[in-house]
């Protein structure tokens, strides 16, 4: 029994020596493993700084490189930049909603004079110019126009709104590059044949072109345009008298239809900033319908 | 054919068609106008004031009808008395609106 206990003793302990040794080497082969990941030797974490790193890494984190210091480049904290790149972007924008909004309500401004097919202010009318052409409102298309309204023996007000005119033509030629083709249309027309016209208008702007026409010629075109006038029908010869008559420049698109009235309250300035408004803003009647469908047009409703 | 004759057809101008007529013209107004300012008349249509202009402003009424037509004198005498006017509306109103925002 004893014999035999210890020979399983033995046995046993052979076993468990066996065991142990078995053991031994498993744990040895395992920590060699765990060593080379790092995770117990001399290059692991902690001891790369000499400090624990359990607060800043977080469990299965990416471990922050650069001894700890906030990587450049990381978008949240570039405010630099990002300010920049608001103003830039954010200008940008302004600039361009706050042009388009202008060129849409002049647009609007245009096209409620326009009427909507039915024009308000202009129409068929037969003249004659100071170089004994024929000029109706078929000459009126293709180019912008400006009419004027008055007539020769205008004491003050025509001259300077002649002159004045002359101003905003060369204001438009020379720094935008716009030529109108401006009209003095008679009031007047018992006294202001095409010669006198032609001469009274030598003192103005070359480009001006004078219009005349009968009495009745003159009062239709007149009417067309809703301009005022009182100059009696038979004016006997070197009869001196004054014609009333409103005071408006008209200006006029290519398609011979009314755009705007400029009154005195216009200078030289004034003027040529309005009708530079007009022209740029100006889109052809095929263009027109589709221009008014841009995607943003919404906002400026 | 377009010419004008005035003061009983002593004279006959044409009409002043052209820059140069309309600058006589322009300056012989001012001269008599600031002549009309010394002599404390504003309106030169009033037969009242007729005496005086002879009187004192003979020789810059002449000049003024021999460089305007006569169309255009009455235009620019009614014109003084209308912008007269009108500036002191326009001083009435700005004293008024003055005196409102000293009350205020």
């Amino acid at each position: 029994m004893l014999k035999l206990s210890r020979g399983v003793n033995q046995r046993l302990l052979h076993c468990g020596v066996t065991v142990q040794l078995r053991a031994t080497r498993i744990s040895g082969n395992g920590a060699n493993l765990l060593a080379q990941r790092g995770f117990f030797s001399g290059t692991g974490l902690w001891q790369a700084n000499g400090k624990k790193p359990l607060s800043r890494v977080p469990v299965g984190g990416t471990p922050i490189k650069d001894h700890g210091k906030v990587r450049e480049g990381s978008i949240e904290f570039s405010t630099g930049k990002a300010i920049a790149l608001f103003l830039a972007v954010g200008g940008a924008l302004s600039y361009f909603f706050n042009r388009e909004k202008r060129r849409l309500e002049t647009q609007k401004e245009a096209d409620a004079n326009r009427g909507y097919g039915r024009p308000s202010l202009g129409g068929p009318f037969h003249l004659e110019d100071m170089n004994g052409n024929e000029f109706t409102e078929k000459n009126l298309l293709g180019k912008f126009s400006i009419l004027y309204f008055g007539f020769s023996n205008c004491p003050d007000i025509c001259p300077d709104e002649l002159d004045k005119l002359g101003v905003w033509l060369n204001t438009l030629s020379s720094k935008y590059g716009i030529t109108l083709q401006p009209l003095f249309i008679t009031c007047d027309p018992a006294r202001d044949s095409a010669a006198v016209l032609k001469e009274y208008l030598s003192d103005f702007h070359p480009s001006i072109l004078g219009l005349t026409g009968t009495f009745d010629e003159v009062k239709n075109a007149c009417k067309k345009y809703r301009v005022y006038f009182s100059t009696p029908p038979n004016v006997k010869p070197g009869q001196d008298y004054l014609v009333d008559h409103s005071i408006f420049f008209y200006l006029m698109d290519p398609e011979g239809e009314f755009v705007d009235a400029l009154g005195r309250n216009y200078d030289e300035k004034t003027g040529v900033n309005k009708i530079v408004e007009h022209v740029k803003s100006y889109v052809p009647a095929e263009q027109r319908a589709k221009q008014q469908k841009a995607w943003y047009s919404f906002l400026f409703k | 054919m377009g010419l004008f004759s005035f003061d009983g057809g002593k004279k006959e101008s044409q009409p002043p068609n052209t820059r140069s007529q309309r600058k006589l013209c322009w300056e012989s107004r001012d001269a008599f106008f600031r002549c009309l300012d010394k002599a404390d008349v504003l309106d030169a249509m009033d037969p009242k004031n007729s005496k005086v202009i002879s009187a004192q402003c003979k020789t810059e009424n002449d000049k003024f009808v021999e460089n305007c037509a006569h169309s255009w004198i009455k235009y620019f005498k009614e014109k003084r008395v209308i912008d007269f006017k009108r500036e002191e509306t326009i001083k009435k109103i700005e004293q008024e609106a003055k005196q409102r925002e000293q009350n205020q």
